[in-house]
Parts: C-alpha cells; sequence; structure tokens
C-alpha cells in the first residue's frame, strides 16, 4: 500500500458569526486521503469550503470535529510544517522586501543555511522568471509576478508535499503553462501536490486524482483519468457541473421536504389546538 | 528548469533562526517605513531650540536644550514605540503575510519575540541617532553647564538615554501584547492609557490613604503593584539630572524589575498568538 501523506477524517469548522452568535458549518466530514507522489485537485464553486480545508490541514484554523493529519503527523505540527511548502490564495507579502530578500527570510525560517538559502533563491528566482526583478521592492510587482514568487518561496524547503490555494490565479497563459512545468517537474521528484483550482483545464492536464467540493462537502472524488473513459462526461467540466448541479437539486429538495414537514407539523398541532 | 522537489527536506529547525530573521524583517520593515522622518522632524526642532535658546538664555542655555531634547527623545521614542507596536501583530494579520510565518516551522513565541526585538533594534538605533545629534549640538554650543566638563555632559546624556530606552523597551512590550489581540486604535489607547496610568501610580496609593473605605484601599494598592512602576524610572532620572547617580543595587533592581515585567508581557502576547485561529 502506499504511503499516505495526507489524511483528514470527519474534518469538520464551525464558525460563530460575531453579531448574533449563530454557528455557521463551512466545512462537513471532510475523508480524504492522498498518497506518496500523487497530485490531487480541489475544486468547487467560491465557498464550497476548498481554502478552509487547506488551512485546517495546515493548523491554521483547528477543526471543530474530527482531523487533519500531514506525514503521519497532526495538522500544525512542526515536523511536519518543516517538510511543506504552502502556497496562500492571492499572496500578499512584505511590500518593503525584494523579492531575493523574501526568499530568503523565508529560507531563514526553515533553518536552510547561507549558502544553501541563496544558492536556492536564486535557482527558484530562475524558474519563476524574476531573476530581472530580483532585487525590486515587492510593492512595485504585479499580481503575477506575486503569485510566481509566491511559488517560489513555497519551494524553498524543496518540500515533501506542497499545497497550493489558486496557483493559477493572476498569471498570464505564460505563467499558467511554467508553473504547469513547474508541478510536472515536482511530480516527476515524486512530491505529493495538493492543490485548489477553479481552473479545470488546467487541473484536468496535471491532476491524478481531483476532489468536488460543494458546500462544505465533499461530493466526489475520481481519478482524472476514469472520467472520460467511462463516457458518461465529455470532460472534467461536465463532471464538475453534473455533481455539483446535482448536489445542489438534492439540498433544495432535502430542504424543500423539512419545509413541508416542519409546516404540516405547525397544522397538525394548530388542529390539534383547535 | 530547477525545480527540486523531494529527497532533501531543510535539516531541523534552529530555534533562534527564526527569531532572528522575524527580527531583521521588523526591523526592515520599520525602518524602511518612512519612520526616520520622525527623527529628521526631531532634529528640526532641537536644532532650532539651540540656535534660539542659545541667543536667549545667560549661562543655562546647555542646561535647557539638554533637558528640551531628553524630552523629545524620549517622546518621539515613545511614539515610535506605541505606533509601530500597536500594529506589529496586526499588521501581518491584515495583510495575511501571517500565513507565511504559521506554516513555517515557527511557534508563537518565536514570532513574538523576533517581531519585540526587530522593534526595540529600530527603537535603539532611532534613540541612539536623536541623542548623538543631541551630544553633537551640546558640543557645537559649549557644553559647560555648572562647571560639569564636556566629558561629564556626555556620560550624563548616554545615562539618561540608557533609562528613556528602558522605559521604551516597557512600552514596546505593552504595544506588542495588546497587537495580539486587539486593533490598532484601541491598542495605541491601551497602551497610552497604561503608560500614563503607570507614571501617575504612587497618586493611587495616595488616594487609598486618603480614602476611608480600606477594600477601595486595598483595591487601589493591588492596581499600584499590577501597573508598571513608570514613576520609578523618571524618578531616577531625576536624580541623574541633579547629579545623584542612583546606586547599583537599585539600577540593578530596576532593570531586573523591567525585564520580569517585558518577559510576563512577551509569554502573555506568546500564548494568545498560539491560541489563534487564521481564518
Amino acid at each position: 500500500m502506499a504511503d499516505v501523506v495526507i489524511q483528514t477524517t470527519n474534518l469538520s469548522k464551525e464558525l460563530t458569526s460575531s453579531l448574533l452568535r449563530r454557528k455557521v458549518r463551512i466545512l462537513s466530514g471532510l475523508n480524504l486521503t492522498v498518497v506518496k507522489g500523487e497530485t490531487f485537485g480541489l475544486i468547487g464553486p467560491n465557498g464550497a469550503g476548498k481554502t478552509t480545508s487547506i488551512k485546517l490541514m495546515l493548523g491554521l484554523m483547528r477543526a471543530t470535529e474530527g482531523n487533519a493529519e500531514i506525514l503521519g503527523m497532526p495538522a500544525g505540527d512542526k515536523r511536519a510544517l518543516a517538510q511543506l511548502g504552502y502556497l496562500p490564495e492571492n499572496p500578499y507579502f512584505y511590500s518593503h522586501l525584494t523579492g531575493r530578500e523574501f526568499l530568503d527570510f523565508v529560507g531563514q525560517l526553515f533553518g536552510i543555511e547561507r549558502q544553501d538559502r541563496k544558492e536556492r533563491a536564486r535557482e527558484l528566482l530562475e524558474t519563476v522568471r524574476l531573476t530581472e526583478a530580483a532585487d525590486m521592492q515587492m510593492r512595485k510587482y504585479s499580481k503575477g509576478m506575486l503569485q510566481r514568487l509566491g511559488i517560489a518561496q513555497s519551494l524553498i524547503n524543496r518540500p515533501e508535499v506542497v499545497f497550493w490555494d489558486e496557483p493559477m490565479s493572476g498569471l498570464d497563459p505564460i505563467g499558467r503553462r511554467d508553473v504547469r512545468q513547474i508541478l510536472s517537474h515536482l511530480k516527476e521528484k515524486g512530491t505529493t501536490i495538493f492543490f485548489n483550482s477553479h481552473l479545470l483545464p488546467d487541473v484536468n492536464e496535471v491532476c491524478d486524482r481531483v476532489g468536488v467540493m460543494n458546500r462544505g462537502r465533499l461530493v466526489v472524488d475520481e481519478q482524472v483519468k476514469n472520467i472520460s473513459a467511462g463516457g458518461n462526461y465529455k470532460d472534467l467540466e461536465d463532471f464538475f457541473l453534473e455533481f455539483v448541479s446535482k448536489d445542489d437539486a438534492n439540498i433544495k429538495a432535502s430542504s424543500n421536504a423539512s419545509n413541508s414537514t416542519n409546516s404540516n407539523c405547525d397544522t397538525s398541532s394548530e388542529e390539534a389546538r383547535s | 528548469m530547477t525545480v527540486t522537489g523531494s529527497g532533501k527536506a531543510a535539516k531541523p529547525v534552529n530555534v533562534i533562526e527564526p527569531v532572528v530573521a522575524i527580527a531583521i524583517n521588523t526591523f526592515r520593515e520599520t525602518v524602511r517605513d518612512r519612520i526616520l522622518y520622525a527623527l529628521i522632524l526631531f532634529a528640526a526642532i532641537v536644532t532650532v531650540l539651540g540656535i534660539v535658546l542659545g541667543s536667549l538664555s545667560v549661562g543655562q542655555d546647555i542646561r535647557i536644550l539638554k533637558d528640551i531634547g531628553l524630552a523629545a527623545i524620549s517622546f518621539i521614542g515613545g511614539i515610535i514605540a506605541v505606533f509601530a507596536g500597536t500594529n506589529l501583530v496586526y499588521k501581518e494579520l491584515e495583510r495575511r503575510t501571517i500565513y507565511i510565518i504559521f506554516t513555517k516551522p515557527v511557534s508563537g513565541w518565536q514570532f513574538i519575540l523576533g517581531k519585540y526585538i526587530g522593534l526595540c533594534l529600530c527603537v535603539a538605533v532611532m534613540v541612539m541617532a536623536m541623542g548623538a545629534f543631541l551630544a553633537m549640538i551640546v558640543i557645537a554650543l559649549g557644553g559647560n553647564v555648572a562647571g560639569a566638563s564636556f566629558i561629564e555632559q556626555i556620560k550624563e546624556i548616554t545615562q539618561e538615554l540608557s533609562l528613556i530606552y528602558l522605559e521604551l523597551l516597557f512600552v514596546t512590550a505593552l504595544a506588542t501584547f495588546f497587537s495580539t489581540f486587539s486593533t490598532p486604535v484601541l491598542s495605541v489607547l491601551f497602551t497610552l492609557a497604561i503608560w500614563l496610568a503607570g507614571h501617575l501610580g504612587e497618586s493611587l496609593l495616595e488616594l487609598g490613604k486618603l480614602t476611608q473605605n480600606p477594600l477601595i484601599a486595598q483595591i487601589l494598592g493591588i492596581i499600584f503593584y499590577c501597573l508598571p512602576d513608570f514613576a520609578g524610572l523618571t524618578r531616577i532620572r531625576g536624580h541623574l539630572l541633579y547629579g545623584t547617580a542612583p546606586g547599583t543595587e537599585v539600577l540593578t533592581y530596576l532593570v531586573t524589575y523591567v525585564f520580569a515585567y517585558v518577559l510576563m508581557l512577551l509569554v502573555l502576547a506568546a500564548i494568545v498568538t498560539e491560541r489563534k485561529e487564521f481564518s
């Protein structure tokens, strides 16, 4: 059996709205296993719970129920964090630093030695095509440049597993192609990749397996090669739309059913009172 | 393309390295954040005062210039400590740069200690630069007060600056602590309120003595002992001003007191940060 790198068991998160103290469930019972060397793509509409899932796996948020394990260690464990790379959604870094200084800073947080840090920063800046802007302050970077620098910082420690939240966001077609190439290289090296994206063609091209999330739940997960091979779905987009609309319809139907049960109960109790 | 992934993981992280990285980053951020303008403003005020007072006073011009200069250093240093300190953690949260820190093998205490040290370094540089500027003006204007030699003048300024810096370490720790759980505006208000209350602490004891109610006196006493004793620092600066340097015992007690209080505030700030969720 392949090594399990990411495992979540009934992972759930509730937030309490500050004004009315009302609890809102933003993630419900996520059960997921990603094995070593696998590229897993999490797709879903806005607000489906993709970013929350990643934050729970990394220990940025604490689960209300269930748990997440990375490399056999609990979410947020420092030993696991030392072996992973993370790219946040719409990254914003320290605008007063230059790209090179920022990579050096991140390398230092990992405890990488000075010479190695410098060499690694140079390599990665070249990989993400930022060599010319390396000594420019980040306040002058475009969104795409920040995204590319974000990708570079997530690889500074030569991670075993990477979590990328919307890695293609803000990138032009050349940037997207570069990211796909980086992903391919990481796959060749056996890195486990977990990423969220809205860009289904990219997901289709690089992922081994995809999971579809909707309204805080994982609706389905499937090997990418099986999606169009079965003949039921034209492509990943067709698969995604089918499952999301089915799930929405199910939720609507069960909500209607519960409303009608409630109204029936109200009618019965009124009849009983009269 | 050079993308190395698995197979060569980083060595186990040295606990001090992230603290140093965060401290240097905070120092750079604060210094590059146009805070140096405060220094330029101070330099301009003191220069003008130096010229004006030099022409108006007879004999006491250096003494007045030094008193005003040191008060200005204390005030401007305090402003830097309060405003930069209260933004320390909030800015990281608001800009979401905190995601970068806490997805690395970095603990809450390392983050807080690094931020604090970085800001204290910045305040130290500012205080030293302003102090050097003041000393230069004192030298330029002659530097002889009531028979005190030039060397004695510089020594006195250095001692005063050390006490000012000790107080600013305190204020920075307060601001850092409040920044972990409240907005910058509230943190500024809380820090300034405690800073002021710390200077007026002994009045609480006096008030307790005046009141007829023992319960109120007891409560005021507890508040007095909880508040940082900024008045103690000011008292010693007063002694220095009149040439009566405090004994080593008093200074040792004071330094120990400040560092113990700062440590307590930083531990509390680290606990709050460690319990935080970043949604």
